[in-house]
């Protein structure tokens, strides 16, 4: 009997994801360890089922991989959230196994380097520039033009994302933004890789500025196999992200979007992926759709975050992590067919404080179509609105004939939360 | 066998559904009771209104005292016998569901040689390690060479709680007792007020 395929699972401790990416290596029968960012309590008990590793320190990680994979053959590595990409990119280079090059994975991770590589390709692309988040504001403001977005270049999930209208309302965002960046960089940014060299930087906290793009927001959800683009979902956002924050409230699939554009859609992120070099694994694309066109916001190499990914679930059946687990390993990855509609809430936090409970939640499972409701914060916890947020409240799930129906039962379950918070 | 399969409800339920009803503008509602996770443990169950055109023809029709009850025939085994309540309390408010079929697990004392191994790993490698965390796991169960632990302090509601189970404590029960299938985590992670480790974006 030989010893399963074993895979190489980064998770920082803070991730929504382990659960969901152990459980389909489960189901696949492949063993795993899992590499995160603190030590496992029963580290010393179960070596080599779990190691710490620094994300941020590559080269050294790199030397405890390869002990590992001296003692534990390791068939691939996956990252489970945007922390590992480049960690798992370079160990996956190193140990000859399939993943995306250094290169590719680093420039999704830094939102001006993205904009930087989509200037060479023929899609739509906002005006932008980088700022030292300790640059002065208001000299800034005389060189951009309006409406704008103000976003730290290395954070996902809408943190630190505040639109601006006029020099006075830019001056504000910049301010609070570059705070939002300041925490992260001085936690260690989560990038994988170095802040910018310079003087006078201030702790890796660097802002872009770019023109607002107005429009419908969708994401792509997606598979890359040697270069090639398998979409698995097109999740539409209905609820309007005008801004001054951009707070991610609902995913819908399937798309209502005209089967033309979404044609297109697909056709961007394609073309956008192939152009900065991403050629296997998971993709998750943010676009905006206006009348000049698709215009690519983002993509990450890895699956759609929090707990959203349970939506692809609800939809075909399958779990998206065991088609990441299945490519990563080399093997077959079925096409699973879609049966109906989905779509995923997370519940808005409607103000910052101590959560002290979430009433309604029997009222909410109870709605016709809603698979569940799940709460990812404990009593007691302090949780802040954004753009300072960094957590999901929770998520409501709902399954349905048609999108409208899921779309209308993801709002009357959230109609039924009551969600307690008080000062502090 | 599904003939003459008995669903009660008490007033409070009844009075709720029939509000819930009344409330969607969809006319035609039926309550779909089903068994999502037949776990002793932690079983999970379903209710959700239905309209007619969700039903299937192997569903049984109840009378639910004001309005249609559809069950499926594999929920049916399951559910006859029960009593669903409607409960307001500080944890919220919602269905409860009295099974007779579905017997708490714990509600049996623990004793025989399997259970003397799993309780040794649990005490002499798996909570001196996971108290490092401030955190705790009991042994609630063993059925059908499944275990079922409870994991408290900084375990519950941890975000590392799926990782130390799988790739901990799942292996060194494994080890301890290879007849064992399955070790199930059945700890109201929701409920914990102080995880080592919390989720964040």
């Amino acid at each position: 009997m030989t010893d399963p395929d074993r895979i190489l699972l980064l998770i920082t401790s803070a991730s929504y994801r382990a659960g969901a990416f152990l459980e389909a290596a489960g189901r696949l029968g492949v063993a795993v360890t899992v590499g995160s960012d603190h030590r496992n309590a029963l580290g010393d008990e179960a070596p080599d089922s779990t190691i710490a590793l620094d994300f941020e320190d590559v080269e050294a990680s790199r030397a405890v991989v390869e002990r590992l994979h001296g003692r534990r053959r390791l068939a691939a590595v996956v990252a489970a959230e945007d922390d590992g990409v480049v960690l798992a990119a370079t160990l996956a280079a190193a140990l000859g196994l399939r993943g995306n090059t250094v290169e590719a994975v680093t420039c999704c991770r830094h939102k001006d380097r993205f904009r930087a590589a989509l200037s060479s390709l023929d899609v739509p692309s906002p005006r932008f520039l980088v700022a030292d988040a300790g640059e002065d504001p208001e000299a800034l403001a005389t060189r951009i033009e309006f409406p704008c977005v103000i976003k730290p270049v290395s954070m996902s999930a809408s943190r630190g994302v505040i639109r601006a209208d006029d020099p006075e309302e830019f001056v504000r965002a910049f301010r609070e933004s570059a705070r939002v960046a300041r925490g992260s960089a001085e936690r260690g940014g989560g990038t994988g890789t170095p802040p910018r060299p310079g003087p006078g930087h201030d702790a890796g906290a660097w802002l872009l500025v770019e023109s607002y793009i107005p429009g419908d927001e969708v994401a792509l959800e997606g598979l890359l196999i040697d270069g090639a683009l398998r979409t698995l979902a097109i999740l539409d956002k209905p609820d309007p992200l005008t801004g001054p924050y951009f707070e991610e409230t609902m995913f819908v699939a399937p798309s209502r979007h005209p089967d033309l554009l979404q044609r297109e859609i697909v056709d961007t992120v394609s073309r956008v992926a192939n152009h900065i070099g991403l050629r296997e694994g998971p993709v998750h694309a943010e676009l905006r759709l206006d009348e000049t066109g698709v215009w690519p916001i983002e993509i990450a190499p890895r699956t759609i975050g929090g707990q959203c990914a349970r939506l692809f679930e609800v939809r075909t059946g399958t779990a998206l992590e065991e088609l990441v687990l299945l490519h990563a390993l080399g093997r077959r990855v079925p096409d699973p067919v879609a049966r109906r509609a989905s779509g995923a809430l997370m519940i808005p936090i409607p103000r910052s404080g101590v959560f002290r409970g979430l009433d309604g939640v029997h009222e909410a499972r109870a709605v016709a179509g809603i698979e569940d409701v799940t709460l990812t914060v404990h009593p007691g916890q302090r949780i802040e609105t954004l753009p300072r947020g960094n957590r999901y409240l929770g998520f409501v799930f709902a399954r349905g004939p048609g999108p409208e129906d899921v779309e209308a039962a993801l709002r009357a379950a959230h109609r039924r939360l009551r969600v307690r918070i008080e000062d502090g | 066998m599904t003939e003459g399969v008995q669903i009660s409800f008490s007033d409070e339920a009844r009075e709720r559904i029939r509000a819930f009803i009344e409330d969607d503008p969809v006319d035609g509602l039926a309550v779909r009771v089903s068994v999502q996770n037949a776990s002793p443990v932690a079983p999970q169950y379903e209710m959700a209104l239905i309209e007619s055109h969700e039903r299937e023809d192997c569903d049984l029709l109840l009378d639910g005292g004001g309005f249609d009850v559809v069950v499926d025939p594999e929920s049916a085994k399951i559910l006859d016998g029960t009593r669903i309540d409607w409960v307001d309390s500080l944890q919220g408010a919602g269905f409860q569901f009295d099974n007779p079929n579905l017997k708490p697990l714990g509600s049996e004392p623990l004793e025989g040689p399997l259970v003397d191994r799993i309780r040794r790993v649990i005490d002499e490698r798996i909570n001196p390690g996971v108290a490092t965390h401030g955190g705790r796991v009991r042994l609630v169960d063993v059925r059908d060479d499944i275990v079922y632990v409870q994991m408290g302090g900084g375990c519950q509601g941890c975000g590392m709680a799926s990782v130390t189970l799988t790739q901990g404590i799942k292996q060194l029960i494994k080890e301890a007792a290879p007849e064992i299938l399955d070790v199930r985590d059945v700890t109201d992670h929701a409920a914990g007020d102080n995880p080592y480790f919390t989720s964040a974006k």
